[in-house]
Parts: C-alpha cells; structure tokens; sequence
C-alpha cells in the first residue's frame, strides 16, 4: 500500500488563485489542526504583523483522526482580540466533508480579497466565487442561501458552510465564524480574521473516501468506544453541555453578575432539566460522534416570538446569572440574538456584563451607552447594545475593540471591572472556586481557557482534531490518550510512534504555540495573571461558605506548573528544550522577543 | 458484537427478534443525530473500506433552519410498487427482488451504470446510488445477507436506534419518502419559523426603537 500522504489547499485571495501542497512531512510532526496551524502561523506570518492585514493566514485545520471522534475544525490565524496565536475548534461536520474533498490537512487562506468572495470546493473543483449577494446576511442566512443555491441533485444537500455574520464583516474583535447554525469557531476573533480577508463563505462537498490504511481497526475502536461510552453518551444525549453548568454554580466555578457574587437564586433558574423536558426539539451530533450532545431548543412561548437555538456552557455561561438573565427563554432569545450577529458569544457577554457592572456603579451613564438603560438582566437593553457592537454604531465601535483594546478608551477607574485576560474575557467561569480553574485560565498562552484545559495533552487532541469533550470518557476507556490516539494513528496513516515520539510530539505542540506568542510579545511572568478581584473581593457559595484566591498560593502553583511543562520559573522554553523537541528554528526569535 | 440490545436485561432492553420472512430497514427521522456510523458500518462490510460515499444508507442534512439528518435506504417495496425493478431496461432486470434471499439485488456486471440511471429516477426517493468510476451500478441495500444469513450492520451500529430491522407491518413502500420531503415534514416542528432564520429580530419586536 502506498504511503498515507496529506494535502493542504492553498487559496491565495489577493490573486484569487489556488493549489495544493503536499505537507506529509510536516503533518508526521505536528499532526494537523492546531499545532500544524501554529507551524503555519510561526513560517507564514511575519512577526509583528498586522492580524487584519493581509499578511496574516487563516487555517481550517483538520488532522488524521477528523470524523472518527468528533469531527473538529481547528481555526488558526493571529488574533485581533489579543494580537497573540490565535485559534478556536468548531465541531460539526465541516472539517470530515473537508477530508472527503481530498483536502486532509485542511485548507489556508492568504492574502486579502479586494471584493466579497465565498469559496466552493466539490473535490477537486476549487473556485473563488462572488458573494456580494450574500453580504449582510447573517451566518445561518448565508448557509441557507448557498444551500438552495448549490443543490442540483440530492448528493448536493451534503455540501457543508461556514460563514461570518455582520460582526465578521464589520470586524468587530470577538466575531465568530458559523458552521451549520450551532457550531461555532467562536473564539479570538477568527470570524474577523475571515471579515478582514472579504471571505464571506465556505462552501465544501467531497465524494472520495479517507484512504485509511487499516480500517478494520478503525471501526473496532469506534465499536468499542460506542459500547463501553454508554454512560457517558447517556448523559450528554439528554442535556447536551448545558448540564456543566448547574454543578458549576454550586462548586463556586461559575460566574455571578459579573463575577461580583458567589451564588444568586437565579442560578437555580439554569436547570437543564427544565431545558430538555420544556424545549428540547431532538439530539444531533457531529460527524463520526455517537454521542449526540447537541440538544437544540425551540421557544414558542417567549414574547417576542418562537426563537430556536442551542444552549452550551460556552455561548450560555457568560449570561445567565452572569448578566442575570432570568431563565432559559430570555436566554434562548439572548444566545440566538448573538449568533444572528455573528458575535463571539463568550467574549462579547464579557464585554457587555463589564459595562453593566460599571452602569451599575454609575461609572457610564445612559448618555455614555446612546441612550441604553443597561440594567441587570434587561435583555431587550442587551439586545441593542449587541447590535450596536455588531455594526460598530456609536459606543459600540468602542465596544466592538474587545478587552484588550476598550477599557483603555473607555472612562478611568472601568478597567479593573473588565474581567479579562490577555484581552479576553473571562465570562463562565469563576476562579474562586477553583485554583486549578484559575491557573487555566491565567496560563494560557493562546489567552482562553477551552484552549489550554488539559494542557500539554489538548494541543494535540486538537491536532488530531478529535472532540475535546469525548476525550475524558475515551481516555477511561483506552487508558489514556496515547492508549488511544497511538493506535488509531497506526490504524489511520500506517505510522508508529514510540512512548518517547508520542510525548515529544505532545510537547513539541505545546510548546510550539506558547513560542509563537513570547515571539509576538506575550511575556509569561507578566501576562499569566488574573484580575484583583479574585484575589481581594470575598465571594460566599449558596451554604455562606467564603470563596477567594491566595495570591501567594497562585504565584507557587504557577510555577509548579511552569516547571512541570518544562518550562523555566518564570514561564519560559529553555533553548536545550525547544532544539532537543525539534523546535531549533525558534530559537532565535524566542530569545530576541525576551530579551526586549 | 451482537445487536445493540443483546445481553442487556431490564425493561425496554429486550433483544428484538430478526424478522424470517420480508425484511426491510425502517428508519427513525426523528432519532437521527447524522453521526454517519450507519454509512461506515456498510460500506466496511459490503468493500472493506470506509467510505461514506460508498454506503447502501445515506444521510442527508439539512438547514430546517435548525440543522436536522435524515437517513435514505431501500425499503424493499412489494412487487406492485417496486418501480426500480419496473423501470430497469435490461431484461431480465439487474435491479430486481430475490424472492429466495429476500432482499434487492443488483447484478453488477449488467447494470449501465450512470449512463442509464433508470432505476434512481423511477424510485420516489432516488436511493439507488452510483460511484463511478470504480462502482459504477447501483448501490441498493441487501441487508447485508450473506449464504441466506441477513443481519444489517447499519440497524446493529445506530447508537440511538434510528434504524430497525422490521417486517412490514405498513406496506413499505409508504416509508419510501424523498429526503427532501422527510426533512420538510420535520421541519413542520419548527413551525412558524421562517425557512432562514431561528428568531425575530429585536429590531422588529419594537419597531426600531429595540432598546426596550
């Protein structure tokens, strides 16, 4: 059999022109998704470059395990919102109809249109198409559009999108890129990346089979995980990732009224109970996933009219009692409202929760917002802010900034209610509760806490892009994650990697994307902190017991985990490090940013 | 690995017995998540190789606007109804129901391939599927029979029990449905929604004035 062999299509916006590169060297490496797209990012992006330019890349990373637990996307490009790497994972079925398209190692976009595009793919068709009768129209609006427009014969209704909303065109930071209406590459402004680049769309179909070298294997793990995940697929069938949320409220982990309290009874207004028996339509699941954990809702009952959407920890943690929304119909309307914009729903509730607090203590005046009355819980007031963050309307052009960039230009004595890091915000959850939260969330070196749970070993789920949710229970199954992963590259590519390969190829990927962003000024020690509150404001769980973190304490455990990855005290690679992981080339760069 | 129910006791857990007689695959719409095991469980035991496309049970998705799969198989119509079979030009017809194994068949070397295309366009819910150039005949579920020995694969993999192996109890030609018009009848749930969007924007609501 000849060798398993991967290729990347390369779309060149600013001449409108395409080809394809075999990178099967690299992929042997780096794997694919995220850590292929940090390699993408460190060779391809000069450094300092402007993330709206056009010297910036925007890669759909997909890896050689897409579409057999999960079917993940990994976005990568510098990011706007924190002007570090960039990278956010959408599920779905995108990145297997990618692989299906001969395209297994993803496709990068350089350059810059000068015009709306879209691009089609069906196999080996690959065409930069107009799309200026799709500019406005939302991210849903978009894939319907190109749907009825695509669809010739019933083989067609399988071509898979992804689209921006106006906020990506607008290129407001926080904005998302949509796949299939729920799935979202929401995170550090890779829909504005996508805005910057004028490219509206993707359109994909693919009809030639993943050529995998022993696919015998394949389904005997996926038969396997099928039958000993039962539990696990029993639970998240029912409530889908809403159901972390409750746990999270009585653990202290997540946030109330912008991080202000402890416990609110209005948590208890977030039972996903309630959420499946009153409005659960039907279960859906991603690509090569038996778990179904997508539980979309449908609203007929709300004010404003029937409202259907999906409700996850990610888009729903930062409102609810974060904003103090008042139950699941105000926050089925919210959610969809967002995603009908286009926005990162994470980030923006951050934003937007900031300014409540600071309205609250009068800090911004009604005049301030354009006239908005943005009290707690006030959806319509929320509504209208959104928007005006999403089409950069009066203070929503200041808004629209994100963390890093808007309290500097907003009235002083505001910024320290931002809570952020690296200029994102942190919504969900609350790090009282929770050191090991805390350290997650501060250490990141991508700047949010999805991308860093589970570090070193997350960077590489996400470069063999498999399901970030499913890994727990699989992990059980097989041992760990190499007791998985080892045998189904084996069974996928046909290549073997020693204990020894496999850690370093664990560990190259780690440190790859942390060497990225020192090399484009984020300085460890400096930067892996967290706002003061957590550390001088007393919050009491529902039982009066009080929550707050020891600062010293952080400091240590910080360290700790720095040495524990390999790093120096103060958070950065030793030289020896990154030469003996085959990381050499960044030496240089690395040790020239940190000498600054 | 045995059929999905097998071994497990208490109630609703009972083994559901193969039917002897006709069989079809009956599928659940509602119970469909699109996770596509059905397509590799076929297509690795019919050619040993996953491939979606390859596959004698398709899924299709759709934007309802909620996204929403389907599944399309053959549901082995009684004689009267089977216009695939009526509609072959070949004589005796390459699409055709072995009364004996009970189940469609396709003599492969016989069949035209694309450049006829009979049997798609007479059945209501275009299963029969081709892949040229390496299979180029259509694609029709056998029911994964082998020496008279019929056992589905894609009705033992389906993690929500989509998909069962029945006799008919309706005739089976009234679960023939274009995929189109089962993804429309879903879509009836979603009623009033408009076909491209899943809310009304606030901007409506309050008649530009949207800061309530």
């Amino acid at each position: 059999m000849p060798e398993k062999t991967f290729k990347l299509l390369e779309v060149d916006l600013t001449n409108k022109k395409t080809r394809t590169v075999d990178v099967t060297e690299d992929v042997k490496k780096f794997l694919g998704g995220r850590s292929l797209g940090s390699k993408l990012l460190w060779d391809r992006v000069p450094p300092g470059a402007d993330p709206l330019g056009e010297d910036n890349i925007l890669y759909f990373g997909v890896g050689p395990m897409t579409g057999l637990l999960g079917s993940v996307t990994n976005v990568t490009a510098k990011s706007p919102l924190t002007m570090l790497r960039g990278q956010s994972n959408m599920n779905g079925h995108f990145g297997t109809e990618l692989i299906y398209a001969g395209y297994n190692a993803g496709v990068l976009f350089t350059g810059k249109s000068d015009r709306p595009v879209y691009l089609y793919i069906k196999d080996d068709r690959v065409e930069v198409r107009d799309a200026a009768h799709l500019t406005g129209k939302s991210g849903l609006e978009t894939q319907v559009t190109l749907s009825d427009e695509l669809k010739e014969g019933v083989d067609d209704q399988n071509f898979r999108f992804l689209s921006i909303g106006s906020a990506g065109e607008n290129l407001v930071r926080n904005a998302d890129i949509c796949h299939d209406f729920y799935h979202h590459a929401a995170r550090l402004g890779m829909g504005t990346v996508m805005g910057s680049k004028r490219l509206k769309a993707i359109a994909v179909r693919g009809t030639q089979g993943p050529d995998y070298a022993h696919p015998g294997k394949i389904l005997r793990n996926m038969k396997r995980i099928l039958h000993e995940g039962r539990q696990y697929r029993a639970e998240n069938r029912r409530w889908g990732h809403t159901k972390s949320m409750s746990g999270r409220y009585y653990a202290t982990t997540e946030g109330i009224k912008n991080k202000q309290k402890g416990w609110d009874d209005m948590a208890d207004l977030f039972n996903p109970v309630l959420l499946e028996q009153r409005y659960k339509i039907w279960g859906d699941s991603c690509h090569g996933c038996p778990v179904a954990c997508k539980v979309p809702y449908f609203i007929t009952g709300h004010p404003w009219g029937p409202v259907a959407g999906e409700l996850r920890h990610d888009n729903a943690g930062g409102w609810s009692a974060n904003a103090m929304i008042a139950g699941y119909e105000q926050q089925g309307y919210l959610c969809s409202y967002v995603d009908y914009l286009g926005l990162d729903s994470e980030d923006v509730s951050g934003v937007v929760t900031w300014m409540m607090e600071c309205y609250e203590k009068g800090l911004v005046t009604q005049e301030d917002l354009d006239g908005i009355d943005l009290t707690w819980g006030n959806v319509g007031a929320i509504c209208a802010l959104l928007k005006k963050i999403a089409y950069r309307e009066g203070i929503g052009d200041t808004l629209a900034e994100g963390l890093r960039f808007a309290p500097a230009k907003t009235k002083t004595g505001s910024e320290k209610f931002a809570m952020t890091g690296k200029g994102v915000a942190i919504t969900s959850y609350e790090p009282r509760g929770s050191m090991k939260d805390a350290l997650d969330l501060a250490m990141t070196a991508v700047g949010e806490i999805h991308g860093d749970r589970g570090a070193p070993e997350r960077m590489i789920l996400d470069s063999l892009t498999n399901c970030a949710f499913w890994r727990r229970y699989v992990n059980k199954i097989f041992g760990d994650l190499a007791g998985w992963a080892v045998p189904m590259l084996e069974a996928t590519c046909g290549w073997q990697y020693s204990p020894k390969e496999w850690e370093d190829l664990v560990m190259r990927s780690f440190h790859l994307e942390r060497c990225y962003s020192i090399r484009e000024g984020y300085l460890p020690s400096r930067d892996d902190v967290m706002p003061e509150r957590f550390f001088e404001e007393t919050i009491h769980n529902k039982y009066g017991e009080p929550k707050i973190l020891d600062h010293d304490e952080f400091l240590e455990k910080r360290k700790e985990r720095y040495l524990s990855y390999g790093l120096r005290e103060d958070g950065t690679p030793s030289a020896d490090t990154l030469e003996d992981l085959g990381l050499g080339f960044t030496v240089e760069a690395v040790e020239e940013a940190l000498d600054k | 690995m045995g059929h999905p129910n097998q071994n497990q006791e208490g109630w609703g857990q009972e083994k559901l017995e193969y039917p002897e007689g006709v069989g079809y695959i009956s599928a659940r719409w509602d119970l469909c998540v699109g996770c596509g095991h059905c397509e590799v469980a076929c297509s690795m035991y019919h050619y040993g190789i996953i491939n979606r496309e390859l596959s004698r049970i398709r899924i299709f998705r759709y934007l309802l606007p909620l996204p929403k799969s389907v599944q399309n198989v053959c549901s082995q119509c009684s004689e009267e109804e089977r216009e695939c079979q009526k509609a072959c030009p070949e004589d005796p017809p390459v699409i055709h129901y072995d009364e004996e194994l009970k189940h469609m068949v396709v003599d492969e070397d016989r069949c035209l391939g694309t450049d006829c295309g009979e049997c798609r366009d007479a059945c209501p819910a275009d299963i029969p599927r081709f892949y040229p150039p390496s299979h180029n005949f259509a694609l029709v579920c056998d029911l994964c029979e082998k020496k008279g020995r019929r056992r589905p694969q894609c009705v033992e993999i389906c993690p929500t029990q989509a998909l069962e192996y029945l006799s008919p109890h309706i005739p089976q030609h009234l679960e023939r449905i274009h995929p189109d018009e089962k993804a429309a009848s879903i879509g009836l749930r979603l009623h009033p929604l408009p076909k491209d969007g899943v809310i009304r924007p606030p901007e409506e609501v309050f008649g530009g004035e949207d800061n309530a």
